[in-house]
């Protein structure tokens, strides 16, 4: 049969007009919100009022440089996105489709943070996104289905296309900046005839406006340039570029549906722009930055009531580490770990230990304190060490064991683990536990508990090392082999893979980045006790893993946080509401407690976690992001779509299903 | 040498509940392959309904009824734990197991736990977080044997735990539908072949199991006069361990392993406090989970199960 290549890779230039229209729609109205509506204005303000006479501003100079820096990264960000989307746009995605996913995936959840704050923001975003989904998913099912148009052949770009690529992308960023300049001029002429504008400003607002358009042309062209990176070329020539650009098409053409779909994510111009790689590239950005400076932007985004957000923040921040370090274990090897709190708790009384005076007591030899918290960051890698050998120990004798009588073995130890640090009392302290354990310490900072900026800062960069190294480790021979256990033990092993030192590596690795986890806890607590560890808590970092999708590092990473924000805010967030006569929960609330007394949002958290446990491994077995060879598991047509700006033809028809049997 | 008789006592009575709780994960695991985590939380739930079923009656901690009465009363909250449980269990294997009958074999097992959890709550929602008393509607007589004493609730537990057991043993080995059981555990697909109908011998499975779960959550308020919520997740995995030491997939080995293990936590409260801290009562826990590490490392078909090769 004729090698049909489905409706993801397209071409054909629209009107470029038309697409000036699209996404400058798209961009404008999210990034004029968060100018106006919210803080993009008042940080530049205040940053410009403030480097201009530091002695009458609320705020340091550093942190304004900071906020400076954030502010020219986001818009620069922007501008550039702008031209990207606009050159690697196929033009096959229509208007108002594009218009009602900003619309429901940014503009919403951007309206509902500015209104409710970032967690209870974003929990509200996250049911009306399910919803979406489920609506959209009806009307998509109740139509006629009528099967995607295929492209005949993938259209390869040639010089001229090319050209006119990187124009289009040229006039978005040029006319995208111009408008928003020209928003931005009206606006803040407004603000100053009312008198909210200090006339020191206006300098400013003039510079901008002549500014902003110049910019955009060339960040315009500096995203074209990124989107024109991936273009399949097809020069007549006769260079080595031809051979490259046909080779790419042939591979492109036996490939199946599934792994089209993720292969044409590179390929521009895109079906999905907002969804190919280089798109993702500059949300990465955002993200960055935005995480970098968050300690800073917090109090103009958010305002009073930073310290206690930041070490909130802190601590989902181990949350995650242990969901990679679980993630190891059950993502990679196929393992099932339901006492790695064990290797948590052991870490965290590792440097409990030794970083209070429960170490002078012990032994007798007493540390200077400033040495001491200077010896947290050996004592990490010693720590993670001792919690990996734990690993070993534990997993050494049990892991010929099947798969589910090694869950239980775990359980067993995690329940042992806590019941040791209890009973131990001499060297633990039992049940009171250890207090006083102290921080680190960094040249230049002033760290203790009562701090939570250093303690955000450190859990940063160690998730960051933790990524890294879960990244290479995926990736290494280890990590292939850790997948292949976990897909058919027997045929691993047939095929030369060693069982049972390549499990214990599983388990050691694991146990480590645990164990970095339970120093950071001990020492951002400044204390540890027996009770913080328990079976409960074992389950909730399965969930987190399961629900962010088994082996998908950045799947883990977003189930850690979305768990962490029901487990220890949400809910007592909802409680707070309850009680609280004008909120839209009261009534229902009242309604509950009715039928349950007793009832609060507090005492329902493992109801929670079961009932999502039980339906994402039901209806969504690979997670909330799933990695990509999962994906293709389980799904083996095109993917349902439950990401960003999908808007995908229905899977499983016809013939994408007999395109998979080419295969 | 007293002390020694009266833990016998104390660890028979215990032991005989983990016995009955342990058959239930064991006939689930010999058919299925599962572990049913949620199990030990529907034995939970049938303490809690059996207090709910006196509760219906009038009977509170205070009552005394006598004679035919009492027996009656103990028939009917008995039977309705049990029913209720068996109940539940088949709606929990429709709800969370069926679906992923042919999914890996990780995913049925989170459900479970999933499961577990809810089933945890809803106690919680219930019954509030404190214990809740279970009438004392059974007249304690202490009897005397020489210096051990053994009261008249122990005698009970024990009679009615291996009554049902009995009762589970003939089922099994007598009816047809035990025969069909033991087909599906051997081999589904052949089972099928030969005109079993699968899912149906499942929901059977997960009926008498999770009815005996209920009967053992009524003894168990017997026998200690209170309950807890969170009792089913702790008790479930003793038991699970008493079904592993006994080799699970087999029903004689789970009575074993569940009067064993029972045995093995009494006889730990008498270990000195110059072996291990504080003596070895508060370390019971500790002791039978190493007691499962143990057996799994060297022996992990258990004491009566069968070397099963690996499947290719």
């Amino acid at each position: 049969m004729s090698m049909q290549i489905s409706s993801r890779i397209l071409r054909l230039p629209g009107d470029t007009r038309q697409l000036l229209v699209k996404w400058g729609v798209a961009l404008l109205v999210p990034i004029v919100m968060f100018t106006f509506a919210w803080s993009g204005e008042t940080i530049v303000n205040q940053v410009i009022l403030g480097l201009l006479s530091p002695a009458s501003s609320n705020y340091d100079t550093p942190s304004l440089i900071q906020a400076a820096i954030f502010i020219l990264v986001l818009y620069a960000t922007v501008l550039a996105l702008s031209g990207y989307l606009v050159a690697a746009d196929s033009g096959r995605r229509k208007t108002l489709s594009l218009w009602l996913d900003i619309l429901v995936f940014v503009i919403v959840p951007l309206f509902l943070v500015i209104t409710n704050g970032l967690i209870l923001g974003m929990a509200f975003a996250a049911i009306i996104w399910v919803l979406f989904f489920v609506v959209r998913n009806r009307v998509f099912h109740a139509k006629p289905s009528a099967a995607p148009t295929s492209v005949e052949s993938l259209m390869l770009s040639d010089v001229e296309q090319k050209s006119l690529l990187m124009s289009r992308a040229i006039a978005a960023g040029f006319w995208f900046a111009t408008v928003f300049a020209v928003i931005s001029l009206v606006v803040d002429l407004i603000f100053f005839f009312t008198g909210q504008l200090p006339p020191v400003l206006l300098i400013w607002v003039v510079v901008r406006t002549l500014l902003l358009p110049v910019a955009g042309y060339f960040l315009g062209r500096l995203g074209g340039l990124i989107a024109l990176r991936r273009v399949i070329s097809n020069q007549q020539n006769g260079n080595s570029e031809e051979v490259g650009g046909v080779d790419k098409e042939k591979q492109l053409q036996v490939l199946s549906t599934t792994r089209l779909a993720e292969e044409a994510r590179d390929i521009v111009p895109n079906d999905l722009p907002l969804r190919s790689r280089g798109a993702q590239r500059f949300y990465l950005i955002l993200l960055a930055a935005f995480v970098l400076f968050y300690p800073v932007l917090d109090p103009f985004l958010f305002g009073s009531g930073t310290a206690g957000r930041l070490s909130g923040y802190g601590d989902a921040g181990y949350y995650v580490i242990l969901a990679l370090g679980l993630n190891i274990v059950v993502g990679f090897a196929g393992l099932l770990d339901l006492g790695y709190v064990a290797f948590f708790a052991i870490g965290s009384y590792v440097w409990g230990i030794f970083g209070s005076n429960q170490f002078n007591i012990l032994t007798g030899i007493a540390i200077n304190p400033q040495v001491l918290s200077a010896l947290f960051w050996p004592m990490v890698i010693v720590t993670a060490m001792i919690a990996a050998l734990f690993g070993v120990l534990l997993g050494a004798p049990t892991l010929r064991l099947r798969g589910d009588y090694l869950a239980i073995v775990t359980l067993g130890f995690g329940e042992i683990v806590p019941i040791v640090f209890l009973e131990l009392d001499k060297y633990t302290n039992g049940a009171n536990g250890i207090v006083g354990v102290r921080s680190p310490a960094f040249p230049g900072v002033e760290w203790s508990t009562f701090t939570p900026v250093p303690f955000y800062y450190l859990i940063l960069v160690l998730i960051a090392l933790v990524i890294f190294a879960n990244i290479r480790l995926r990736d290494s021979r280890l990590g292939r082999a850790w997948v292949a256990i976990r897909e058919d033990e027997i045929a691993a092993a047939s095929s030369g893979v060693n069982l049972v030192q390549t499990k214990l590596f599983a388990f050691a690795s694991g146990a480590f980045f645990a164990g970095v986890a339970g120093a950071y806890h001990a020492a951002k607590l400044g204390g540890v006790s027996p009770d913080l560890f328990s079976f409960g808590d074992s389950v909730i970092y399965l969930a987190m893993v399961v629900i962010g999708g088994i082996g998908s590092i950045p799947g883990v990473i977003v189930g850690a946080l979305v768990v962490y924000s029901i487990n220890e805010f949400i809910l007592a967030q909802l409680d707070t509401l309850a009680v609280d006569p004008s909120s839209i929960i009261h009534p229902i609330y009242n309604a509950i407690v009715q039928v349950v007394p007793g009832f609060t949002f507090g005492n329902i958290r493992n109801l929670v976690f079961g009932i999502v446990l039980v339906t994402v491994m039901i209806f969504r077995p690979e997670g909330l992001i799933p990695s990509a060879r999962r994906r293709r598991e389980l799904h083996h047509t095109a993917a349902d779509g439950a990401e960003m700006g999908s808007l995908d033809p229905p899977s499983g028809s016809s013939d994408m299903e007999a395109e998979m049997h080419v295969e | 040498m007293t002390l020694l008789l009266q833990e016998l006592v104390v660890g028979l009575s215990t032991g005989a509940i983990y016995a009955l709780i342990a058959l239930g994960y064991t006939m689930v695991y010999g058919i299925i392959e599962l572990i049913n985590f949620a199990h030990g939380d529907v034995f939970m739930i049938g303490s809690l309904i059996s207090i709910a079923i006196f509760g219906v009656f009038g009977i509170n901690a205070a009552s005394q009824p006598q004679g035919l009465a009492l027996v009656g009363l103990m028939l009917v909250a008995c039977l309705g734990s049990m029913l209720f449980c068996a109940l539940l269990g088949v709606v929990i294997e429709r709800i969370a197991y069926r679906p992923l009958r042919n999914a890996p074999r990780l995913a049925p097992l989170i459900t479970a736990i999933g499961v577990s959890l809810i089933l945890e709550d809803i106690g919680k929602l219930w019954k509030g977080v404190s214990n809740v008393s279970f009438p004392q509607i059974f007249p304690s007589t202490t009897y005397y044997i020489g210096d051990v004493s053994i009261s008249s609730v122990n005698i009970l537990v024990f009679v009615v735990a291996v009554v049902l057991m009995i009762a589970l043993q003939l089922f099994v080995s007598r009816t047809r539908t035990g025969r069909a059981m033991r087909a599906v555990a051997q081999d589904r697909e052949a089972a099928a072949l030969m005109g079993v109908n699968v899912d149906r011998i499942i929901s059977i499975t997960f009926f008498i199991g999770s009815g005996l779960a209920g009967a053992a959550g009524f003894i168990y308020g017997l026998q200690y006069g209170s309950t807890i919520f969170s009792i089913g997740l702790y008790l479930g995995l003793i038991a699970f361990t008493a079904a592993v030491l006994g080799g699970i997939g087999n029903l004689v080995g789970a009575m074993l392993g569940g009067i064993l293990i029972g045995l093995i936590e009494a006889f730990a409260t008498l270990i000195p406090s110059s072996i291990l801290p504080h003596g070895g009562a508060p370390w019971h826990d500790a002791i039978i989970f190493a007691v499962l590490i143990l057996i799994l490392v060297f022996r992990p078909s258990g004491l009566l199960g069968q070397q099963t090769p690996e499947k290719v």
